[in-house]
């Protein structure tokens, strides 16, 4: 019997060594259609193994530690905030896009995949409930009229906490955007540690009472999508004000001393086909790069900001770690 | 037969047993009489495989058992508070050993049975061991240690859990049982009495030492030494040896004593004297206080002689 | 002799755990942050006051346990009433509860547009009720286990030399029940201090412990340096709370059996009143926010329960069921072997509490460090379960291993049982209700498993918990209702899960005495 029972563990795992992997580090918002994933894996002849490892800043730092030994072959899901911290650390490899159309929104030395806005968003019911008018710039949300009614999610902790801020400082200049935050912590703003916690917990939409969350351009889309009865408008708003909308844009690169180079490359190219394209926006609710890709009507709702405030990669990668400990001792350290 | 060899077992500082050496013939029963805390337990713990000695040989009928674990020795402990399993009933203990020994469970059932039985307790098989009595607790205890027909039957202080009442009823059934069973025993005890009753042969420890070994009557014709005599209940004690009760003559005739005490026990009196400096302590049957109608006060003067004829020298001096 | 030898080898077992799952990883963490922490970290008034908060808010969360956990206990367990044996085992529902959730219960109730209409978001009233929706269900369970230990002779004794029964509780109950509480509280300690969630979460960043700083060191700014001091300098003040905690509980020491009180139904109407009171407050602080979430996902509508026949749900059903049956397994394993080896030395049962005092996050980024090649894989994952669960076991076993007198074994070896055979038949019977209990527990643990999203995961493991997170990960209502639609199921899981684990106890049986 035991003899049985280990020769059948030595045939499986022989053939578990047969089938080549691919392994694939993605943060915890990836998802896929299991179709177009299955059809990857028998067109390639590789297994697809999905490695989730939490948000994309902890996915970051994972891979960053893992350096010497990496834990994937291929990374989705670094964008253009986290883009110069990898480079830095050497952890991946400079990844061809491949030929084809050309996209609007790159990464340098990795392959965009995909792209969507986080902005501020807002609680349609609150506001014409309060018979508050909607704020016009950021200035305006440091005025009584809005005390404590902003939700941020901490940029220490939650990546579009660090969009947001990122987009502050472009948007209205460092020494200005942290007086800025100065004036809004004075103003009652609330810092939950997530997008979930914010979203769920605080936004008044949900169970809180802040009416203005930082969010994504596309959540009032998803609202929509994922309403009980199919509601013709999105019960909640873009608020696109200067200096508070940011272009996030995600990508995919091989992992430097990962194996399976082909494959891996087979799958950044995946990626960027037709079908997963398509597939994209209504599974991670973010835009494909890919122009001419026919999106969900749903997607008529959500509003494609016309202007953003995005540092470029390189400042980003230069500046990002100081503007946080900044925005700490701005927003949380001060008054103790 | 039984044959402790030099043993010796200390705890640190506390010796318990040093150099010991005694002997226990098949069907008889020995008492090891001490004082609390001498070390009686470890000693009987020993025996059963509980505890390892530090030196020395345990043997049973000719074979070394210092080695085996206490499950091959076939030796049956009962413990002071009986160490009866909460979570089975009273068949179920009793059962217990016989269930170890492979025998199928419904004979070890029947035997169960007939042994409760045998002592009384027939029909308390499904009883819940903690809503038993005490006397009813160490006859399921007796019971559970003999059903398996153990090779020696090691009792630690089997009665001093029970009340004064219960424990005499008890005693001469428990010796009955023991003559009948034909198994040797080690009774540990700190009650003189109760040794006296139930054994055969008295061994009286001292600090892990055998002070003096013997039949009852040897050993209360010629105590050893003082602590010996004190201990097993002489009160006269002088320094060459004790005065029993009939060495003490009452009369007016004798020399006068002053009493100092008098205590009524269930049959008699005790009385406490003084005579010159020196103090005695006589025990009265009630035949023998009916000498002093007016009863006996302490302050009063009577008269007390001394046969010193009588004087039981120590068998050590 | 033997004995003593073969429970140094069974400690060989957790001990090995330990040191692979944990300390190492810690060490290597240590290793690669290395000694060039900013000397100026522990200068620093905000980490300063993070500090002073996580240790003010676990000491008021503690007393304000003790305050309403005793009087409740003391009612559960003196009252008889229908349903009693059941409420004692729901007790540890809250613990299943996934941190997010729970925070969507107690917002439904006192949130801005709680049914309450009581409004304490932002105050610090939220957080602590947050706090001891936790943990009061904990100091309750031992309160009402130390309780149930004291001899209904001795109440009796106090009673006729003249206690009334607040003097006999105060004289005779209070003192038995001191040691136990003290254990207990040492644990709402030790979740509270170096907790993670719910303070954070009810409170806002203000309000957030030593934890969440090392998180984000960790997690977002790959700061190890600083991560490791501040780390090992929890490290230190929870783990000599744990040492307290293992010496108490060694004082604990019980009889293996007494007759206990038996509950007697409320008869005047005081009585009535105090068993009623009590029930309310109870609900109050354990049960209201689960039902908000079961209300919530109840009134939902058909289309949100439709998630349930969802591949990925029934997926995600049965990974829950196969995650949790092999963790409870290796708990099992490990706790038992701590426990029996624990009854020794006491450093070795201080040891069993090194998984609720290790740095979570600092442990998953060390088992990273460590075995890269093993960091996705399952034998991992489960490892990490069976980390965060078998010290339950071990604790709940320790506990009832003191109060089995050496005497019971002895005698059954006396009487010709093989020391393995003795443990089997005596000792094994003996600590079955504690053994359940902490499996119970450890079952809780496992399902809520708190902290295992901070490892590496794959989205075939998807598990009922990590669906429900990943649902909050979404904008929208019907993610919202389908989160508290799976919160539901989880809650009805974890509850046939207590039974089955808790319900055939012997205690039961053993108290229907004649």
């Amino acid at each position: 019997m035991f003899k049985k029972v280990l020769w059948l563990a030595l045939c499986t795992s022989a053939l578990g060594a047969q089938a080549a992997e691919l392994r694939v580090l993605t943060h915890s918002s990836f998802a896929l259609s299991k179709e177009l994933l299955a059809g990857f894996e028998q067109q390639s002849g590789v297994k697809v193994v999905v490695i989730k490892a939490g948000d994309a800043g902890e996915m970051v730092n994972k891979l960053i530690l893992t350096r010497a030994n990496p834990i994937a072959d291929v990374v989705y899901g670094i964008d253009n905030t986290l883009l110069g911290k990898a480079q830095q650390a050497g952890v991946l490899e400079p990844t061809a896009s491949p030929a084809g159309a050309a996209v609007k929104q790159t990464l340098p030395g990795m392959v965009s995949v995909d792209y969507g806005y986080v902005t501020l968003n807002y609680d349609k019911a609150w506001f014409a409930r309060q018979k508050l008018a909607l704020p016009t710039s950021l200035d305006e949300l440091t005025r009584p009229a809005y005390k404590n009614l902003v939700v941020v999610e901490n940029p220490a902790t939650s990546s579009p906490g660090l969009a947001f801020l990122l987009a502050t400082v472009k948007g209205l200049g460092e020494e200005p955007a942290f007086a800025w935050w100065g004036k809004l912590r004075d103003n009652g703003v609330k810092v939950a540690k997530g997008w979930s916690e914010a979203y769920y917990t605080d936004f008044s939409k949900n169970g809180g009472s802040r009416p203005i969350v930082v969010s994504y351009a596309t959540s009032p889309a998803a609202e929509v999508f994922y309403s009980k009865e199919k509601l013709a408008e999105a019960p909640t708003g873009n608020l696109l004000l200067k200096g508070g909308v940011f272009q996030q844009v995600e990508g995919v690169a091989l992992v430097k001393g990962g194996g399976q180079k082909q494959a891996a490359q087979q799958f950044v190219d995946f990626l960027r086909s037709g079908a997963v394209q398509a597939d994209l926006p209504t599974q991670m609710w973010m835009y494909p790069v890919l122009p001419g890709v026919k999106l969900n009507p749903v997607f008529a709702l959500a509003q494609q900001p016309t202007a953003h405030d995005t540092p470029d990669s390189r400042a980003i990668a230069a500046k990002s770690a100081g503007w946080v400990s900044r925005w700490t001792r701005v927003v949380l350290k001060s008054g103790y | 037969m039984l044959e402790l060899v030099n043993l010796c077992k200390a705890f640190g500082q506390r010796v318990v047993a040093d150099h010991l050496s005694l002997t226990v013939a098949d069907g008889e029963t020995l008492a090891l009489l001490g004082p609390s805390g001498c070390g009686k337990s470890t000693l009987l713990k020993m025996i059963a495989g509980l505890e390892r000695p530090d030196a020395g040989q345990i043997r049973l009928g000719g074979v070394d058992l210092t080695a085996l674990a206490p499950e091959a020795r076939q030796v049956a402990l009962m413990f002071q508070d009986f160490a009866l399993f909460p979570h089975l009933d009273v068949r179920d203990n009793v059962a217990f050993g016989l269930i170890e020994r492979r025998l199928p469970r419904r004979e070890a059932y029947a035997r169960a049975e007939r042994a409760l039985a045998e002592l009384g307790l027939a029909g308390y098989g499904a009883r819940r061991v903690w809503t038993l009595s005490g006397g009813e607790q160490q006859r399921v205890a007796l019971a559970r240690a003999l059903v398996t027909s153990p090779r020696l039957l090691l009792l630690d202080e089997p009665f001093s859990s029970l009340d004064a009442h219960l424990r005499q009823s008890l005693q001469a059934e428990f010796r009955r049982r023991l003559a009948a069973a034909h198994i040797p025993a080690i009774l540990v005890t700190h009650d003189r009495a109760e040794a006296f009753a139930l054994a055969d042969r008295v061994a009286v420890l001292q600090q892990g030492k055998v002070v003096q070994c013997g039949r009852p009557q040897e050993l209360l014709a010629a105590p050893r030494n003082a602590w010996v005599a004190s201990f097993i209940g002489y009160h006269n004690v002088l320094d060459d040896g004790v005065l029993p009760e009939q060495a003490f003559l009452l009369g007016p005739a004798h020399p006068p004593a002053r009493v100092e005490r008098v205590d009524s026990l269930s049959e008699g009196i005790r009385v406490e004297l003084t005579q010159q400096a020196a103090r005695f302590t006589l025990t009265l049957s009630a035949r023998e206080a009916a000498q002093f109608p007016e009863g006996l006060r302490a302050g009063q003067n009577i008269g007390l002689g001394i046969d010193r004829s009588r004087l039981i020298r120590f068998a050590g001096a | 002799m033997r004995a003593v030898f073969s429970r140094q080898a069974l400690a060989l077992l957790p001990l090995a755990f330990l040191t692979l799952m944990a300390l190492a990883p810690l060490a290597r963490l240590l290793y690669e942050g290395g000694s060039g922490f900013s000397a100026n970290l522990f200068q620093d008034d905000y980490l300063r006051w993070r500090l002073l908060w996580s240790l003010t808010q676990a000491v008021v969360t503690c007393v304000l346990a003790l305050a309403i956990g005793l009087p409740l206990a003391w009612v559960l367990t003196r009252f008889a009433f229908p349903g009693r044996a059941l409420i004692l085992r729901l007790l540890l529902l809250p613990f299943v509860m996934p941190t997010l959730v729970a925070a969507l219960g107690v917002l439904a109730l006192f949130g801005p547009h709680g049914v309450t209409g009581l409004n304490l978001q932002d105050t610090p009233w939220l957080l602590l009720y947050g706090n001891l929706f936790y943990n009061l269900p904990l100091v309750i369970r031992a309160a009402s286990e130390a309780l149930a230990s004291v001899p209904a002779s001795r109440l009796a004794a106090a009673r006729t030399l003249g206690c009334t029964a607040w003097r006999a509780f105060w004289r005779v109950e209070w003192p038995v029940a001191r040691p136990w509480l003290a254990s207990a509280l040492c644990l709402v300690f030790l979740y509270c201090f170096s907790g993670f969630g719910l303070a954070l979460l009810l409170g806002g960043q203000r309000y957030a412990t030593v934890e969440v700083e090392i998180y984000s060191l960790v997690a977002y700014e790959l700061n190890l340096a600083d991560a490791g001091a501040l780390a090992l300098l929890l490290l230190c003040l929870s783990g000599g709370v744990a040492f307290g905690y293992a010496w108490l509980e060694r004082r604990l020491a019980t009889p293996g059996k007494v007759e206990p009180l038996p509950p007697r139904p409320a008869v005047t109407l005081a009585e009535r009143t105090l068993l009623a009171g009590a029930l309310a407050l109870l609900a109050l602080f354990a049960a209201a926010p689960l039902l908000a979430v079961a209300g919530r996902a109840l009134s939902a509508g058909v289309e949100a329960w439709a998630v349930l026949g969802e591949g990925d749900t029934l997926a995600a059903l049965a990974n829950t069921l196969r995650f949790s049956a092999l963790a409870l397994t290796l708990a099992a394993v490990l706790g038992l072997a701590h426990a029996l080896a624990a009854q020794r030395w006491l450093w070795l049962r201080a040891a069993a509490f090194l998984p609720f005092v290790l740095s979570p996050v600092c442990v998953a980024f060390g088992l990273l460090l460590l075995y890269p090649g093993w960091s996705a894989s399952l034998t991992l994952l489960l490892g990490a379960y069976a980390l965060l669960a078998y010290p339950f076991v071990t604790k709940s076993v320790a506990a009832a291993l003191d109060g089995v007198p050496p005497q019971w074994p002895q005698a059954a070896r006396t009487l010709g049982a093989s020391a393995p055979r003795a443990f089997v038949r005596v000792v094994w019977p003996l600590l079955q209700p504690a053994f359940r209990r902490g499996l119970a527990f450890a079952a809780a643990t496992a399902l809520g498993e708190f902290a295992v999203t901070l490892f590496l995961s794959r989205p075939e493991w998807t598990t009922l918990t990590t669906l429900i997170y990943q649902r909050l990960g979404r904008p929208g209502a019907a993610n919202l209702d389908a989160a508290l639609v799976l919160s539901s199921v989880l809650m009805l899981f974890a509850v046939s899960a207590f039974v089955i684990i808790e319900w055939p106890g012997r205690p039961a049986k053993d108290s229907d005495h004649a």
